[in-house]
């Protein structure tokens, strides 16, 4: 009898979890405020009636562990960054596209259709582009000092109290950049000098520790840090709300330039909706609605009439091709990944 | 007993004041009208009524509830059924040992160890169906593992404390096992398996660990909905979602003692 | 053994059929541990001495290399990082379990000299935040500590903390935090021997010893031996693989072990090396159940 009972409750909580699995859904994996959700999920329904769920990560290699614990067949849309391409294409963790479903291709603008991970964007589209730099307060640091990462890593020149960002690859590369090394360096005796830095930055009273771009830039906002280092477009948004305070900008040694694409999980439990999603963003005001919303530089060259003309000019936003040379693409460095993995262990446990 | 020294009394009020001053200070700012800073700013209900209204909030709060309580029965029974098994029978005295030891395992070992080793199991167990994805069926699983052995234990103390006249009584009187099973033991146990469901319930609502390495999209939690939310930065609608859950917690606790009071009675 | 009869509680039956029964009611529970509890932390073991592949996979070859860099070989050549981490983590989780035991010993006393109705008050308000969500109480403390208040001012003007910022992340916040999460996980326990003290033998030892603190190891800690000794290891072991609190009140800046186990499940995605890390703390675990056994107390958690 009590063998029976074990069996029934064990069936309950298999049809509670199946019991709750729509049809007409859609399930975005996406980093954090990187979109006006409420929005556009709200359209995306009244357009085509299916209802968006959205989750959230803070960077790439959080991303990718959820996948690689069991996630390829929970989300529709992940929104990874160029380099990782290549990790998730030979895991088998993303599906080509079927480019008959995504008329709006079109729309990308040249040199996005054909980038080294993925010539032809067979499996992954452009959604957005950007830099890595620093946001900072004007009324604690000086616009002098920020023009080097020295006021993060010299101890002479700290001068508040900062956020590092969160983010294996962005952090290395800044580190190796300042030492006048390349940013994609997989020299283990350069990565080595890059992790000692940042661990003995990381002791200094000024450095707060490592926190997501978001968070480091809302910390910044507030108040309660002087500097951090984001994302672009995080940093363009809040700029806005207080320019007179609020500053940002790509110090001299360099630093990283990111694309992110959308793409479609392997074993996706809506892969159509996911394709009319990427439809969806590719509109071309759609598409504008996009960086205008989120402050980062599109990479859909039927949406540039559309977006804010001030935008446009903006250099934190899109580099003129003078700041374009301090930007550093970051590649995939294959086997080498394991031994950056490892740095950034001793970086953030020392 | 004699009243208590000065010096140890301010200690011992001064500690108090020391736990509480954090969940104070929550509670205080959950009526805060200031969205963010410090200051205060005058008192509202605001934030809670927002918790309300939030979907995501509530469906978070079902999913809570329903892994606790899911989680609770199964395990309640099974863990109820091992304290029998080892209180009741004579057992070789290595037997019995190593019975001990792997009831007290999953109570000692901290608790991050037994997540990973369920994420490794989960992963390829995942080869062979695809019932075990991250998610709710996961979480179910790791919550009974380690309530199990927590309600064992407590129905297991129980047991003792009731030895074994009552049933060498009952058999005297010619009972079969089955009655003494349903109408002798039961009843007896009864305060020890409500204490060690109890125990079981409180501590699936407020795992953290466990449910942050096996949950997946659809079946987030309470306690992970708080992480992930003051990662990013504190607001005040988390105040209020955290105070609610403390007096709900409050509420558990006093009832939970009301209710073990009384049974102890008979 | 022949399978005579005999009488077991009253019953007259066999050692076989006892057996028997004994099985049935012990195997759904034990199969269920067996299952997601030993199997699961045996293919742990092993995962502790696989390989991983370029981009996180688990590769299945023998190699001791996880072990290695633990001790702190790695490409980089040899840095005690890690080793200083498990090392950091027993002595916070040490540090944690002393003050705690300082702080509950007053406590206990205090609540034990309430008449016996408000007692039961005074209890209810230690179990409360026992009771209460981890995360919530780790978080609670970023009020506390933001600049604003007075405790990160005093910080900012002794010079610990830059002026202006929190007083997290830090030592001191994790300290704290540690602290306010396993204070009750002593107190409760400590305080079931403290009620059952008796006070005669504690007043004969007053009239024997002068000083108050050969009165307190001489009559009163002997006495309260077992809740002690079960605060303890009911403090220690966790904390010493508690990720919460260093996690939130300590960021980056001052991780312990069960962080960065976390981080090897999380964006570091190396699940051996996360799996023989977590065989690290196992062993200190079972090393301090042994030191702990060795006093002769028998483990009576609950």
């Amino acid at each position: 009898m009590r063998n029976a009972l074990l069996v029934v409750m064990l069936l309950l909580t298999v049809f509670i979890r199946t019991g709750f699995a729509e049809d007409k859904e859609l399930k975005i994996f996406i980093w954090s405020e990187y979109m006006d959700e409420k929005k556009f999920s709200a359209d995306f329904k009244a357009a085509t009636g299916i209802k968006v769920k959205i989750d959230i990560y803070e960077n790439n290699e959080e991303m990718i562990a959820k996948l690689q614990a069991g996630g390829i067949n929970q989300y529709d849309i992940i929104v990874p960054s160029d380099y990782v391409l290549p990790a998730l294409i030979s895991q088998k963790l993303i599906q080509p596209l079927d480019h008959s479903k995504i008329p709006n291709l079109k729309n990308v603008e040249e040199k996005f259709q054909h980038i080294p991970y993925d010539p032809g964007n067979k499996y992954a589209v452009p959604w957005q582009w950007g830099s890595v730099g620093l946001f900072y307060r004007k009324d604690k640091v000086s616009p002098e000092a920020v023009k080097s990462w020295s006021v993060l890593f010299d101890p002479k020149k700290q001068g508040g109290s900062f956020w590092f960002m969160d983010s294996v690859r962005d952090t290395m590369s800044i580190a190796l950049l300042y030492l006048g090394y390349d940013a994609n360096s997989a020299n283990p005796q350069e990565l080595k000098k890059a992790a000692e830095l940042l661990a003995a930055t990381k002791k200094t009273r000024y450095c707060q520790g490592f926190k997501t771009g978001v968070g480091g830039k809302n910390d910044v906002t507030a108040g309660r840090a002087a500097l951090a280092v984001v994302y672009n477009g995080d940093a363009m948004r809040d700029i806005n709300t207080d320019p007179k305070n609020l500053g940002f900008i790509i110090p001299r040694e360099g630093s990283t330039l990111f694309v992110d694409l959308m793409a479609i999980p392997a074993k996706a439990p809506h892969p159509d909706a996911a394709h009319k999603w990427i439809n969806f963003i590719l509109d071309p005001k759609r598409g504008a609605m996009l960086s205008n919303y989120n402050r980062y530089a599109t990479p859909n060259h039927a949406s540039l009439p559309y977006i804010i003309p001030k935008d446009l000019k903006n250099d934190g936003i899109y580099p003129t091709p003078d700041s374009m040379k301090r930007l550093h693409s970051t590649k995939d460095l294959g086997k080498a990944s394991r031994i950056l993995d490892e740095a950034w262990t001793r970086v953030k446990s020392d | 007993m004699k009243a208590a020294h000065p010096v140890i009394k301010s200690l011992a009020l001064g500690t108090m004041g020391f736990l509480y001053l954090p969940l104070f200070g929550v509670a205080v700012y959950s009526v805060n009208k200031a969205e963010k800073g410090l200051l205060w700013k005058g008192f509202t209900l605001d934030w809670y009524l927002q918790l309300f209204s939030n979907e995501w909030i509530l469906s978070t709060a079902l999913n809570t509830l329903a892994l606790a309580v899911v989680s609770t029965l199964i395990a309640t029974v099974l863990g109820t059924l091992v304290a029998i098994g080892i209180n009741r029978f004579p057992w070789s005295k290595k037997a019995n040992s190593m019975l001990d030891i792997m009831l007290h395992i999953p109570v000692v070992t901290p608790d991050i160890i037994m997540a990973g080793a369920l994420v490794v199991a989960f992963g390829l167990l995942r080869v062979l169906s695809n019932v075990f994805e991250p998610g709710m069926f996961d979480m179910i699983i790791a919550h009974i593992t380690f309530q199990i052995a927590f309600v064992a234990l407590v129905v297991r103390s129980r047991l003792m404390s009731i030895g074994h006249d009552v049933e060498e009584a009952a058999r005297d009187l010619f009972a079969t096992n089955w009655y003494v099973l349903r109408r002798v033991m039961i009843p007896l146990m009864l305060p020890g398996v409500v204490a060690g469901a109890m125990l079981a319930f409180t501590l699936s609502l407020d795992d953290f660990v466990l449910s942050f390495f096996t949950a997946g999209p659809d079946s987030q939690t309470l306690p992970l909905y708080i992480y992930a939310a003051v990662r990013k930065g504190v607001t005040p609608e988390i105040h209020a979602l955290s105070t609610l859950v403390v007096l709900i917690t409050v509420v558990l606790v006093v009832g939970a003692e009301r209710m073990s009071r009384k049974k102890e009675a008979c | 053994m022949p399978n005579r009869l005999f009488i077991w509680r009253g019953e007259l039956t066999t050692r076989g059929s006892l057996t028997k029964r004994g099985l049935s009611f012990l195997s759904s529970g034990m199969l269920w541990l067996a299952l997601f509890l030993i199997v699961p932390t045996l293919v742990f073991m092993a995962l502790s001495f696989a390989d991983r592949g370029e981009y996180g996979e688990i590769i299945w070859k023998f190699t001791v290399e996880n072990y290695q860099r633990l001790m702190g070989y790695s490409v980089f050549g040899w840095t005690p990082d890690y080793l200083y981490i498990l090392w950091r983590s027993v002595v916070v989780a040490g540090l944690t379990t002393l003050i705690s035991v300082l702080l509950s010993y007053p406590l206990s006393f205090f609540i034990a000299s309430r008449p016996p109705r408000s007692r039961y008050l005074w209890l209810t308000l230690v179990i409360v935040p026992f009771w209460t969500n981890m995360v919530i109480r780790a978080y609670a403390w970023f009020l506390i500590l933001a600049p604003e208040l007075p405790f990160a001012k005093v910080a900012a003007f002794l010079g610990l903390v830059p002026s202006g910022s929190a007083l997290y992340p830090s030592p001191i916040a994790v300290y704290l935090g540690m602290v306010s999460m396993f204070l009750p996980f002593v107190t409760l326990p400590l305080y079931s021997s403290v009620e059952r003290l008796d006070w005669s033998l504690v007043e004969a030892a007053q009239d024997l010893y002068s000083s108050r603190t050969r009165v307190f190891f001489k009559a009163i800690l002997p006495q309260t031996l077992p809740g002690l000794s079960v605060g303890v290891v009911l403090t220690f072991v966790p904390a010493m693989g508690t990720f919460i609190v260093p996690d939130l009140l300590g960021g980056a800046k001052y991780m312990l072990v069960g962080n960065l186990i976390q981080q090897q499940f999380g964006a570091s995605r190396d699940w051996p090396f996360g799996a023989a890390v977590s065989m690290a703390l196992m062993i200190l675990t079972m090393i301090s159940l042994q030191l702990y056994r060795r006093r002769g107390e028998e483990i009576e958690l609950l």
